[in-house]
């Protein structure tokens, strides 16, 4: 049932696409990105150890190592379980609505459920990000004080960030989903 | 067209019955509530279900049927059709489920009999909830009015959930004229406490209410309420908490009841907060009252508030001279100085005054501790306050000197340029002056300008002096506020029962089979602790903004009285 | 809300599902034009090829700022469309709206977060801005970039970045300076410097353009003229708003020094004193409109002079036609657009005889005079006489006159030719431009500005490595030869209300 591709994101990392056919009108997207490079959790802690030994021989004061120690934990603790995402995920029901969610490596998920009486459309839209301008996926809220006014658009897949191409694929299947009901 | 039920999981095991639930208007969904069992006599479940649906304000009605096929039930699907004529209904539900299987297979059959066109054929999506944590949980943001329940799908079925709770009470072992299945409690023995300290809790409260009444009547007298003392009683903080415990401790005790979900919570967080307040009161006057804590703290205050004094004179002995090598107007230097040097020998001989009397009042002040923490802080806030008067004092004039100048000068400015302003329209105007006007102005602003670096010294000083007393009682009064509005209540509610209060509801796809129903299994998604704070902490008066870093920049700079003052409400000029 | 977090929320851009829009493999090197390379002189886009350009208009002053310079960008580029190019706007974020935007006939619009710095224009470091203008150049696959009004650092930032990228480079010049004072030696030095290595540059009027020459010490070859336009159907005249029992005078601009409102303050008692029927419309807003007030309340003319604060541009015409006689102050103006649309209402126009205004309008349409109280009132009592004798052309054939004047059809051919002769230059590699830059500014600035150029060079190489080209993603045209704006595209795009929302029609307020 599953397929999957793999793409970029928009900085030219792989990233996968897996699309789980669940039934005609339930489809589910999962963008995963590499996972957390043990090459870089080295660097980053032997930078934070060699910057505290060399503050160690200078003073003299082992709570300089003690601190390093704590602060290596403290911040990779953080970084899988705030800024890391393993996975983002887009359930599609039709006439039920569209469920965001995203895994991050630590394990923790954080879960929004749209309503589709809520949902006005799915698209592609441009943004500044950076430096840059790229492509984005959002969904479009209904105003509910307006029937044809937007109230908010809500961003996916915020943290993988893939390219066009990748988007496009998601964004025919949504349609297709979505134009049904 | 989709088709979605809403299936409670306790009903997955249930023996074959009717559907009981409600079809939600404007969506293609039906929740389903319990399972009524055979064997029933159709007028008893007509009659059931009209009274319950006049109790609880819901439109329940029978969805269809239910069938878990065991051996040698074959023949009853026969009688389930035959069902389907009884009950009135435009669309019937013929749920099956074989033991072997996980899923259900499910029929549809139309009040006009005949099946629809193939191709347009119903597609189901059984949504499994948790009949329980649906019941109990409340949807945010919350709205309290019907109107909005009706347009979002979501929201109508735990509406109807929450309203069915009435249906939820018929046990299963109760003997009736029907059996159903649906949640039940499994406590309904250790609710006898909860019954009784409701029935406790009332009188307690009219009790309460009244002494809160006596109280506020108390203050209420005329002699409180001639000029001097409402202004100074809204300076002091304690007096500013007392209101605010007041008000507190009324609606907590108000013997009307809760209806809506917020007013339940707003209770309940000022309870626990205040019952954690008192409980932090207690341990710290048992902390303070032991190996004669106050008398230390009396002895080591008076040479602290002394000390202050000195260290002020020698400050302004400084200034006199040339400080900081700056070369200051002589005479205007003089004046000023001995000016504030007098107020300070007020002050020591003031406090010399005192120092017997202080561990006494101390003792006497530590007492109120008892009442709660925060009126500890507020307390020690006022006392701070007063210990530091001199400061307030010579900051005062000198804001007041240096804001004459400066607006003497911006004045004397635009009559420089030939301008000045219009007060009626609120902007500057060209001007011609007489050749005397001029003149005086600007020997006027000479004379101004020469004298602004003294004044602008002195107020610089004393400005920083008093923004660290600020700076101190704005940390007392952020921790008092801090215990005043934080929601305990909400948040242990978050954290020991998650789904009480919820974001919305996440799914996930529980099996899926070609050809079969989707099976999707609904979950509370709790609310985010960030969104709890946001929700339900208390108002109080430090929680609306104050003026920004920037305005408060301003003011400082053109001289005008920081905190504490009455706020102007227009400025013209 | 909470989920906007380092996102700006843009209008949105739905992809069309029947076609193929984007090339399937972007990332395969074919596709890719390689003209980001500084070397490479020979673009080779399928633009070049269908004799269409993809233009990339860049300026500080773009809607919903008010203005000469932005309704002629606007103007030009819808044309240009119409024409069957490519054409975006790059300019900087104005408040609320920043991102992309699509206005009518899928002019796309780029309003990047750059900081402002003073009077809208925004501050330059020459290099801050290269990383997303290079993103814009490179997804929109441009070929010639077109920078408007020397006021605006982030035209100079974006010739700059596109002459170290090897992109053709187009410059108009919109206004007039001086030469004496302090601000415009170093002003002409660093047009002098941005104008020295751009392939051709564009000036309203005649007048305009030998400023520009001496001012940037330019080749007079490389400079054309191409005047601005008005949109006559905008401007009709309509005799009958007119109160004939009265004379009116209007006057419709930002009221700032530049525009002359103090000569206005000094007229307006005189004549007032002089005839008791004249009474004066003054729309616009601005610093000086103080000055105004005071002589309204000093001489007690609350009902003859009316001011009635900022128009939006499509009052502009409603105002016009309430009067006789339209006036200009302006104390210097390249082009002046007032004039021309004031005698397209049929107005008569009398005005200041500075700049490039002498070359603008036919001498019986309109009375210049010079920039003093006296000469001004001379002028207008000349026309107020004519006025009272009846001896003036109907507004009709007035307008019927002016009508054929200026056209933005005729602007955009011109402009057009202006592209192909651009394109077909050659962009100079960088030792050349070195070698060009140290020649023609002097010695000191031609070295320092050598040193950032070339600072610039590396900077783009360093981004080359850092961003690679083939990891942007070309954008979708919405205009141009392959341009899907109503086919599919704007199918879904004209329901949108955001969409709707900022189209131009809203945008348009005239903050004169």
């Amino acid at each position: 049932m599953a397929e999957k591709e793999e793409f970029t994101d928009i900085s030219g990392k792989t990233i996968k696409l897996s699309c789980q056919n669940y039934s005609p009108f339930c489809r589910e997207f999962t963008i995963s990105s590499a996972k957390l490079s043990l090459g870089r959790v080295m660097a980053f802690t032997c930078t934070v150890w060699l910057l505290a030994y060399t503050a160690f021989y200078l003073t003299q004061n082992t709570a300089v190592l003690s601190g390093a120690i704590f602060v290596t934990l403290s911040g990779m603790l953080l970084h899988i379980h705030f800024v890391k995402v393993d996975h983002e995920t887009l359930l599609v029901v039709g006439s039920l609505g569209v469920q965001l969610s995203a895994a991050y490596a630590s394990g923790r998920e954080s879960t929004t459920f749209i309503e589709m009486s809520r949902i006005k459309d799915i698209v592609i839209n441009e943004a500044i990000h950076m430096q840059t301008v790229i492509y984005y996926l959002c969904i479009l809220l209904k105003d509910p004080a307006e029937p044809d006014g937007v109230s908010s658009v809500v961003p996916l897949f915020q943290s993988s960030k893939p390219r066009l191409n990748c988007l496009v694929r998601v964004y025919r299947s949504c349609q297709e989903i979505i134009g049904q009901t | 067209m989709v088709l979605k039920i809403f299936f409670p999981r306790c009903c997955n095991m249930a023996d074959s019955g009717l559907l009981v639930g409600r079809w939600i208007p404007g969506h293609d969904s039906a929740v389903v509530l319990a399972v009524i069992h055979y064997p029933f006599i159709p007028g008893h479940v007509k009659k059931y279900l009209s009274e319950l649906r006049s109790q609880i304000q819901v439109d329940l009605t029978v969805l269809g049927s239910w069938s878990l096929s065991k051996d040698g039930q074959k023949e009853m699907d026969g009688f389930l059709k035959d069902l389907s004529t009884i009950f009135p209904h435009s669309r019937w539900l013929q749920l099956s489920r074989e033991p072997g299987k996980k899923g259900f297979a499910c029929e549809v059959v139309r009040k006009n009999g005949h099946a629809p066109p193939s191709g347009e054929e119903d597609k189901i999506i059984f949504v499994h909830y948790d009949q329980r944590k649906v019941m109990l949980s409340q949807l945010h943001p919350i709205h309290e009015n019907g109107a909005d329940v009706e347009s979002s799908e979501l929201r109508a079925v735990f509406h109807t959930v929450s309203q069915s709770e009435p249906l939820f009470l018929l046990d299963k072992y109760d003997d009736g004229p029907l059996k159903l299945t649906h949640w039940q409690s499994d406590g309904r023995e250790a609710s006898i406490i909860v019954e009784l300290i409701k029935q406790v809790s009332v009188p307690v409260c009219i009790l309460l209410t009244s002494l809160v009444c006596w109280w506020k009547w108390l203050w209420s007298f005329r002699v409180l309420n001639i000029w001097p003392v409402p202004f100074i009683s809204s300076k002091l903080s304690t007096c500013v908490q007392a209101g605010y415990r007041t008000d507190h401790f009324q609606t907590v005790f108000s013997t009307r009841k809760a209806t809506t979900h917020m007013d339940f919570m707003k209770k309940a967080n000022m309870f626990v907060s205040f019952f954690v307040d008192i409980a932090l009161g207690l341990l710290l006057i048992s902390w303070l009252y032991r190996e004669n804590r106050i008398s230390q703290l009396a002895n080591t205050l008076v040479p602290a508030a002394d000390h202050v004094a000195k260290e002020l004179q020698e400050l302004l002995e400084w200034l006199m001279g040339a400080p900081a090598g700056l070369k200051m107007n002589r005479a205007l230097d003089e004046v000023l100085g001995r000016f504030f040097l007098y107020h300070i020998h007020l002050w020591i001989s003031y406090i010399r005054l005192m120092s017997p009397f202080i561990e006494m009042i101390l003792w006497y002040v530590g007492l109120s501790a008892c009442l709660g923490l925060t009126f500890a802080l507020s307390v020690l806030s006022d006392i701070v306050a007063l210990l530091t008067f001199h400061i307030y004092c010579f900051y005062v004039y000198g804001a007041r000197l240096y804001c004459l100048k400066i607006y003497g000068l911006s004045s004397l400015w635009r009559l420089f340029r030939g301008k000045k302003w219009n007060v009626l329209r609120q902007r500057v105007d060209s001007c011609s002056y007489d050749l005397d006007q001029l003149f005086l102005g600007t020997l006027l602003f000479t004379i101004l300008l020469f004298l602004l670096p003294t004044t602008a010294l002195y107020y610089l000083v004393f400005t920083l002096l008093r923004l660290v007393v600020v700076m101190f009682q704005g940390l007392i009064h952020l921790s008092v506020d801090f215990i005043n509005s934080f929601p305990l209540f909400a948040m242990g509610l978050r954290i020991c029962r998650p789904y009480r209060l919820s974001e919305g509801v996440k799914f996930c796809v529980l099996h899926e089979e070609p050809g079969a129903p989707l099976h999707l299994l609904m979950e509370i998604n709790p609310l985010q602790c960030s969104s709890v704070l946001q929700c339900y902490r208390t108002e109080t008066s430090g929680c609306s903004s104050r003026d920004s870093w920037l305005a408060l920049c301003k003011k400082l700079f053109v001289g005008e009285l920081i905190y504490p003052w009455r706020q102007k409400t227009t400025k013209t000029d | 809300m909470g989920q906007r977090k380092r996102v700006n929320v843009q209008s949105p851009v739905p992809c069309p599902s029947e076609t193929q829009p984007f090339s399937p493999h972007t990332h395969s090197s074919t596709e890719i034009p390689h003209h980001t390379h500084a070397f490479n002189t020979s673009g080779h886009h399928g633009y070049l090829q269908s004799g269409k350009h993809s233009i990339c208009m860049v300026s500080d002053f773009f809607y919903p700022n008010m203005g000469g310079v932005e309704s002629h960008i606007y103007q030009l580029s819808q044309c240009l469309i119409e024409k069957g190019h490519k054409v975006v706007i790059a300019t900087h974020a104005y408040g609320e709206r920043r991102g992309v935007r699509y206005l009518n006939n899928g002019l796309k619009v780029y309003y990047l977060p750059l900081q402002v710095m003073y009077n809208q224009s925004t501050a330059t470091t020459c290099f801050h801005s290269l990383p997303l203008l290079r993103c814009v150049f490179v997804r929109e696959r441009i070929t010639v970039v077109h920078a408007h009004s020397s006021f605006s650092a982030m035209a100079h930032d974006a010739l700059f970045h596109a002459k170290t990228m090897g992109l053709n480079t187009v410059f108009t010049d919109h206004s007039l300076f001086g030469f004496a004072d302090l601000s415009s030696v170093l002003t002409n030095k660093l047009l002098t410097v941005s104008l020295c290595d751009t392939n051709h540059i564009v000036c309203v009027s005649y007048t305009s353009k030998e400023n520009t020459v001496l001012r940037a010490a330019l080749n007079p070859d490389i400079v054309s003229v191409i005047p601005n336009a008005v949109d006559p159907t905008d401007f009709t005249p309509d005799p009958s708003c007119r109160d004939s029992s009265k004379i009116t005078i209007v006057v419709v601009s930002r009221l700032v020094y530049r525009k002359g409102i103090d000569l206005l303050g000094g007229i307006i008692p005189e004549l007032c004193a002089k005839h008791p029927d004249l009474c004066f419309l003054i729309g616009g807003e601005g610093p000086k409109r103080l000055v105004l007030e005071e002589v309204r309340e000093k001489y007690q003319l609350h009902d003859r002079v009316r001011l009635l604060g900022a128009l939006d541009h499509k009052d502009v015409r409603d105002v016009l036609v309430q009067g006789h006689i339209f006036l200009n102050t302006s104390l210097t103006e390249a082009f002046c657009m007032a004039i021309v649309e004031g005698a397209s209402c049929g107005l008569q126009v009398v005005s200041t005889r500075v700049g490039g205004i002498p070359e603008v309008l036919p001498d019986e349409l309109v009375t210049l005079c010079e920039p003093t109280v006296s000469s001004l009132c001379v002028g207008l009592e000349k026309v107020i006489a004519r006025q009272r004798a009846g001896k003036v052309p109907s507004p009709a054939a007035i307008h019927r006159q002016v009508q054929t004047l200026y056209t933005w059809r005729n602007v955009a051919e011109r402009t057009e030719k202006v592209y192909d002769h651009a394109c077909r230059q050659p962009v100079l590699p960088l030792p050349a431009r070195l070698r060009r830059l140290r020649s023609h500014c002097g010695a000191v600035a031609g070295s320092i500005f050598s040193f950032v150029a070339v600072i610039n060079f590396l900077f783009l190489l360093f981004l080359q490595w850092l961003f690679p080209n083939h990891l942007i993603d070309v954008a979708v045209d919405a205009s141009g030869p392959g341009g899907r704006w109503g086919r599919g595209f704007g199918k879904e795009e004209s329901k949108d209300p955001i969409v709707a929302r900022c189209a131009v029609e809203d945008t348009r307020r005239l903050k004169c």
